[in-house]
């Protein structure tokens, strides 16, 4: 029997799918050298998805500019001077001072590209790279204070219900993109903007301020996770945010959104941030070195595009 | 039927089980012009997309000169000497016009492509279409659309066509231009070429053809040379059914002080080199046209008014305010409010890979919105509303827009921007490319808003529409008015002579 799905659901269910299948592998592997199943703990898992949450909130801000056909490049160095700044400023004025910092990037993309109309491409790099001139320059005379406010600490680590804040936190940061995506005229603005700008424009849809918009969403998406990660590891550094980029992109990009714009679906982000993380930790518990992991992680990646674009071509 | 130069037998295509064609045989022969008709969706671009290669049949089998023939790519297609110029245009805007002309054979030297030799072929292609003010080496984004499809003709013309298709290729020209593409076709008939043509204008088809074919839901209704049948007969053939009068009648004009409220006066508006001095006033319950030769003004005088240029200048007076809207955004909001339905639908009106739906809304968000979230109950009214208005044909408004016909597509626009309520509403060439039963449609529904008070500028390249269906006609030149026409007063004699700027008066 044959079940129809709707082009934009399937790479969701393709990704889905493979989740599954990267956990049948890795238990099958543990099970066969160690007797134990610890992928499916409860525990285990809500510890992946706990380390997991970082990468989500960053790939749901950076979910918003591809869907304009755009690219953030400056996440890396937007969460670490985020989350330097915090711990610099320290006490009750941390949070604001991340996403003060957050704004401020994301103002400063969105104006780029927008307005002064430069790729995305090189903008965001740029962005990124003055911003890392700035932390070296700020930690290069004196130490600043970098320990974790108590806040980061209690965002990142703590746990209620059994269930770590971290998590709840991205669960916050994806209810509120997945109803602004739907249910809200910016929303559908990203859509349109990204889908065909001109025609989007000559709707009467401001569209240089839907650019704006969601650069600066990225941008505060990523101090947030800057700043729940500097609780995670008790400390800002330079460099926390570098891990982050590429599995933001992946994420995404496995999660169905379409790379050029215009289309994608908040729930395939989710999926794809599970895929990666989960990809990861199997891999980690494999004792797989560094070099396989990489050689591994790019192949799926490019493996699992290759299948959507399949489907794209013999859908159309 | 051996004097055949393309034969059809049988010829069936489907898609996902729906009929394009069915059963369709078809022959063309040497030397002659063929015109197809049918409306949109009757399968006419489904037929020359088989012969051309783009398309495989389902069943059936092609003959080129008598012989059976598949071609599995466009590539075989144009091997084997026929040519196709599809209604969308093919040509990539950031290259130069030489190169998009010989953009599959470049001529080569030493493996490179030589680029002297390139220009000089293109010169000699676009003398041949006498389109010599065309520079080769200019990017084609800076062409006009008219100027474009010209050069689209010297490129089809440069491959040696056995067989030449012109998909809809005189729906963006202007009457020179189209003149000049008469007399060619005339030649290469001359020189035993054969020549079909697709095209929603009556009177090019009547000029041109001396033969018609009509189409209809996929199937091959019926042959026969020019001058057997009126053109009513020949409408009928094509939608199945009978035609009441082309344009809607118009209300006998008004003395000024019963006319209704002026929403829109412009004087002397400048915008760059492209608009010299602009006088335009525009009342409830009237449709304007604009008129003049392609590429005059009349698109960027629309997007003036539509908030689109900046820098222009000029005293206004819309809806009470002394100023141009600053954006299209601020142009469709406030008290007046103003509806563009710009020229090109694919590019500029539609989202095209975005669902009907949502197309229809990319207007109106604020309309369908409680406080910032949408109601999706809301939306899917207006959608349904809209739809049943124009009466859009359409599986479901979840499927993208670009599965729509083009009429359809355009009925979208339009929709879309009667959902914002404008006052004024502004229309680029809105029946370009579309089936006469929609053109009708759309005639009627502009007279129908213009009776509910709106006001309508409308910019067409076809006179015809210019004299069925606007009270007053401006006709530009050169970025400025050089004739204003009312009424009876207008008739193609006296549109054609202002658009040349020949100081006809009515003696």
């Amino acid at each position: 029997m044959r079940i129809s799905i709707a082009p934009e659901n399937r790479p969701i269910v393709i990704a889905s799918l493979f989740v599954v299948v990267i956990l049948l592998a890795g238990t099958a592997y543990t099970l066969s050298t160690a007797g134990s199943a610890p992928l499916l703990s409860p525990n285990y898992l809500l510890q992946q998805l706990q380390t997991g949450s970082f990468l989500g909130i960053c790939a749901a801000g950076m979910m918003m500019v591809i869907l304009l056909g755009q690219i953030d490049l400056s996440i890396p160095w937007t969460l670490t001077a985020a989350a330097m700044t915090a711990t610099a400023v320290g006490g009750d004025m941390a949070l604001p001072t991340a996403l003060g910092v957050g704004i401020a990037v994301g103002l400063l993309n969105g104006f780029g590209v927008a307005y002064l109309r430069i790729p995305s491409m090189i903008f965001t790099l740029g962005v990124d790279t003055v911003l890392r001139g700035l932390m070296v320059a700020q930690t290069g005379g004196f130490a600043p204070q970098d320990t974790a406010t108590p806040l980061m600490l209690f965002l990142a680590k703590d746990k209620v219900l059994g269930i770590p804040v971290a998590i709840f936190v991205w669960a916050g940061v994806s209810a509120i993109i997945a109803l602004m995506l739907t249910r809200t005229g910016f929303g559908r603005s990203l859509y349109a903007t990204g889908s065909r700008e001109g025609a989007a424009y000559l709707s009467g849809i401001r569209t240089k301020w839907v650019i704006v918009g969601a650069f600066v969403i990225s941008s505060v998406c990523a101090a947030t996770a800057g700043f729940l990660l500097t609780g995670y590891s008790a400390k800002a550094y330079q460099g926390m945010g570098n891990a982050f980029l590429l599995p933001a992109i992946a994420a995404v990009v496995l999660g169905g959104t379409h790379i050029l714009g215009g289309k994608g679906r908040y729930t395939g982000t989710l999926i794809g941030v599970v895929l990666i993380v989960l990809l990861n930790s199997v891999l980690s518990i494999m004792q797989m070195p560094e070099a396989g992991r990489q050689i591994i992680y790019g192949s799926v990646i490019i493996t699992m595009l290759l299948v959507y674009g399949r489907n794209q071509r013999v859908t159309s | 039927m051996s004097d055949a130069i393309v034969e059809y037998r049988g010829i069936s295509k489907f898609f996902a089980g729906i009929r394009a064609l069915e059963d369709v045989d078809f022959a063309c022969r040497p030397g002659s012009i063929h015109a197809i008709l049918g409306e949109n969706g009757a399968g006419k671009s489904t037929l020359i997309k088989i012969m051309a290669g783009v398309l495989q049949p389902d069943a059936g089998q092609m003959l080129l000169e008598g012989k059976p023939v598949t071609f599995p790519t466009p590539q075989a297609a144009n091997d084997a000497g026929i040519v196709c110029m599809f209604q969308e245009l093919s040509l990539v805007p950031d290259l130069s016009v030489a190169d998009n002309i010989s953009i599959s054979k470049p001529p080569r030297r030493f493996g490179l492509i030589d680029r002297r030799a390139q220009v000089a072929r293109a010169e000699e292609l676009l003398a041949q279409v006498r389109c010599e003010d065309i520079d080769p080496n200019a990017l084609v984004r800076e062409l006009s659309l008219s100027r474009r499809q010209m050069v689209e003709i010297a490129k089809a013309i440069g491959r040696d066509p056995k067989v030449l298709i012109l998909d809809e290729a005189t729906s963006a020209l202007t009457s020179r231009d189209v003149q000049t593409v008469y007399d060619l076709l005339a030649e290469l008939k001359a020189k035993g070429i054969a020549s079909l043509f697709i095209s929603h204008r009556m009177h090019e088809v009547d000029a041109l053809c001396d033969t018609l074919s009509v189409f209809r839901n996929g199937q091959h209704i019926e042959t026969f040379a020019k001058g057997e049948k009126s053109e009513r007969e020949i409408v009928r053939l094509m939608i199945g059914r009978d035609v009441e009068a082309q344009f809607p009648p118009k209300p006998a004009p008004k003395p000024v002080e019963e006319r209704g409220e002026e929403l829109l006066s412009v004087r002397g508006l400048k915008w760059g080199n492209r608009l010299n001095g602009i006088d335009l006033s525009l009342r409830r319950g009237e449709i304007v046209g604009l008129g003049g030769l392609d590429g005059q003004g009349q698109k960027e005088l629309l997007l003036a008014l539509f908030g689109v240029l900046r820098d222009v200048e000029g005293e206004f007076l819309i809806g009470g305010r002394k100023r141009l809207a600053s954006s299209p955004a601020a142009a469709k909001s406030g008290r007046t409010r103003i509806a563009l339905v710009p020229e090109d639908r694919k590019t500029e009106g539609l989202m095209l890979g975005m669902p009907i739906a949502d197309n229809l809304l990319a207007a109106s968000f604020s309309k369908i919105s409680r406080g910032p979230l949408i109601d999706p109950l809301l939306a899917r009214k207006a959608v349904d509303e809209e739809i049943e208005r124009l009466r859009i044909k359409i599986g479901s408004s979840a499927d993208p827009v670009m599965t729509l016909s083009g009429g359809n597509q355009q009925k979208v626009v339009i929709a879309k921007w009667l959902m914002t309520d404008p006052d004024i509403i502004l229309l680029n060439d809105p029946t370009r490319g579309i089936d006469v039963g929609t053109k009708q449609e759309i005639y009627r529904l502009m007279r129908e808003l213009a009776n509910e008070g709106k006001a309508i500028l409308f910019y067409s390249s076809d006179y015809a529409e210019l004299i069925g269906c606007c009270d007053r006609v401006s006709v530009l030149y050169a970025g400025r008015v050089v004739s204003e026409q009312e009424g009876d007063a207008i008739t193609e004699e006296s549109l054609v002579a202002a658009s040349l700027n020949i100081g006809i008066e009515a003696a």
